[in-house]
């Protein structure tokens, strides 16, 4: 069993990747065998930050060479080091797996001894799940970059899902502040991995490769770029590569360095920039419609509201005539309230009362749609962006007290 | 007219075809209140007349037993109401409603299915094992909705050869798979002898839920949100909260 000290050290480094999901793959279990993949995900607990946790997220080591400014595993930190063997991560997720605390393994790991060898210290742990231990659950695994392209590829044939973190948006901030990565050393892997999963799939080899696909994680405002940047990248990556999901994390501040901010990203940021994602994902916008490429997601409204309010032209449909395509782009309206009223005009003309009914949220669709012709919503331009932005707001902040949170720390001890 | 069934999916098809008719019906196998003027039955359970209802309705949909066995499983008080009316629209439509979207009755219907359905997806989640001294694995649960039975699919798939029991503490049964088969039965009370292990993976288990938290992010009512409270009573992490 794993001692505790080791869990808590491997686990505190790897708590502020944000991939999570264990989604995309239904891959089954053999007689035998324990654990089987479930297509729709599952989460089995949530931490107070309101995070689920689906994954036993944990490093094989924290032993870093690698001098990343952001990161909390950087070399020339004074923390306690501590490196698990294979056996032990395997142990301890079969039997977290058992007792259906987890959905499975998130692996990751500093980069230890040199990065071939790291690589290969992943490849031995996965396969030994599959094989010896016989899991056949969730398993995620970090890529390392500039490991060799062949212990990626192994990987893959025993992992759902394999991720290569770019972390920053561009070539230069990755110079700056991740000076052993470079961005061909992270783009080349995924471009090659998506590349055989092409051919693996035309070929019809028996298996599995990577039946979860790949994922990447930025990290938001460690470095300038704005946010329509950080979009067209994702975007770009969304359609060259295949990749399932962009992961967005708002900087946490957990080492000071002349070259980083001192203060965190507001979470508003990062909130933003998911709501962008999946409206590229599933709403069919694309990038160039949401900003421009030097510009930033609004923080008073959603990225969807900005675009109806630019434009306005376009509203108000009918719900009762509107296709799909269209009814998704109004605001407040999503892929189930879409479904429900396409559904639900086949059998009767829809009415305002009906859609209240139906639950549709009508708060800020109101003012983008008619009912059988008859418009419930707020004429004048300026008006509707005033209550869009008041919801918005009302959601987003609380009354201060003398003595509330973080005002009553700064009050005790005279800090601002 | 209050029309009383023995809670079965026999007795309900019973009792519809009675209440059919009957624009002012209230079929229920609870408690409930009369109005001024109210009457009440009980129908019996007819095994000839529920297999005729039975036949009847699956000629208009085929898949509308599934939604009655979620239904009627489900501990809301309205639920079996909202299946009467629910089916009594199928009957005078003679096809299949589920997609009729903005009809009261549907909406009523298929919002109790989903919460059903939602609540065996989050047990597939919040349910928590523990290991006996045999090898067995016991799991106390306290759901909404009767739906211990509906578990045990997934965990079978997942579990393979290892023998289960899924305890619904509230409703005192179980269900319990032996590793070949799988059944359904009356159960009080468990007493389990926990492996000699049991303690310390729970043990770091908690410690791996407290590690993983970022505190400087503190969201707790979205966290309640996900994770409701009446959840909280069998899960090892939240022990001590």
């Amino acid at each position: 069993m794993i001692t505790a000290e080791k869990l808590k050290i491997l686990t505190e480094g790897a708590k502020y990747d944000v991939s999570c999901a264990s989604s995309g793959s239904a891959r089954k279990n053999v007689p035998g065998g324990i654990g089987n993949g479930s297509a729709a995900g599952c989460c089995h607990s949530f931490t107070p930050d309101g995070r689920c946790v689906s994954l036993l997220k944990i490093l094989l080591s924290n032993d870093c060479l690698y001098a990343c400014k952001y990161c909390p595993n950087r070399c020339d930190r004074d923390v306690p080091r501590a490196t698990a063997t294979p056996d032990e991560i395997c142990e301890l997720t079969v039997n977290l797996y058992k007792r259906n605390y987890i959905e499975g393994l998130f692996l990751s790991s500093a980069v230890f001894v040199s990065p071939d060898h790291t690589m290969e210290q992943l490849l031995l742990t996965v396969k030994k799940l599959r094989t010896e231990y016989k899991f056949h659950g969730y398993v995620h695994v970090k890529g390392i970059p500039r490991a060799d392209l062949a212990l990626a590829r192994e990987a893959a044939s025993y992992a759902d899902r394999m991720s290569y973190n770019i972390e920053l948006p561009s070539e230069h901030s990755l110079k700056l502040l991740a000076p052993q990565k470079s961005r061909e050393s992270l783009l080349v892997p995924i471009r090659t991995l998506a590349a055989d999963k092409v051919r693996f799939r035309a070929e019809r080899h028996p298996g599995l490769f990577l039946p979860a696909g790949q994922t990447t994680q930025l990290i938001v405002g460690a470095s300038p770029e704005a946010d329509g940047r950080i979009l067209r990248l994702s975007q770009a990556l969304y359609r060259k590569t295949g990749l399932k999901r962009v992961y967005y994390s708002a900087y946490v501040p957990v080492i000071r360095d002349p070259l980083l901010p001192d203060t965190g990203t507001a979470q508003l940021r990062e909130h933003r920039l998911y709501q962008a994602d999946w409206l590229l994902r599933y709403y069919g916008f694309s990038a160039e419609e949401l900003l421009p490429e030097d510009g930033n997601l609004s923080e008073s409204l959603d990225p969807k509201c900005d675009w109806a309010l630019r434009n306005i032209a376009l509203f108000p449909v009918e719900v009762n005539r509107a296709p799909l395509e269209l009814l998704l782009r109004v605001p407040g309206i999503g892929a189930r309230s879409a479904y429900k009223i396409t559904e639900a005009r086949r059998f009767t003309s829809l009415t305002f009362s009906d859609l209240k009914k139906m639950r549709v949220v009508l708060k800020r669709a109101r003012h983008f749609i008619t009912c059988g012709g008859k418009f419930y919503g707020e004429r004048r331009l300026h008006a509707v962006r005033g209550l869009l932005a008041a919801g918005e707001r009302a959601a987003n902040c609380e009354q201060l007290s003398l003595f509330s949170g973080e005002t009553a720390l700064s009050a005790l001890t005279g800090e601002l | 007219m209050i029309y009383f069934f023995d809670g079965s999916e026999e007795g309900f098809l019973s009792a519809f075809p009675v209440a059919f008719r009957d624009e002012a019906a209230t079929v229920t196998s609870r408690n409930a209140q009369m109005t001024l003027g109210q009457t009440c039955t009980f129908v019996p359970t007819d095994h000839v007349r529920a297999e005729r209802a039975r036949q009847r309705l699956l000629s208009f949909d085929g898949k509308c037993m599934s939604d009655l066995n979620f239904l009627l499983r489900s501990g809301d008080a309205a639920a079996e109401n909202a299946a009467f009316r629910y089916f009594r629209l199928l009957a005078r439509k003679k096809s299949p409603v589920r997609r009729m979207l903005a009809d009261g009755d549907v909406i009523a219907a298929t919002e109790c299915i989903r919460r059903v359905t939602y609540e065996v997806h989050r047990m597939h989640g919040f349910l928590r094992f523990m290991e006996s001294a045999s090898g067995a694995l016991y799991a106390p649960v306290s759901p909404d909705h009767d739906i211990v039975d509906l578990l045990v699919p997934h965990f079978r798939a997942r579990l393979s050869k290892i023998p289960f029991v899924i305890h619904d503490v509230g409703r005192k049964k179980a269900a319990v798979c032996d590793g070949t088969h799988t059944f359904c039965v009356p159960l009080e009370k468990a007493d389990v002898v926990l492996s000699a292990d049991e303690a310390g993976w729970q043990a770091l288990w908690k410690q791996y839920y407290a590690d993983v938290d970022i505190p400087e992010r503190r969201r707790i009512r979205q966290m309640r949100g996900y994770l409701p409270v009446r959840y909280w009573k069998f899960l090892p992490e939240k022990q001590g909260d």
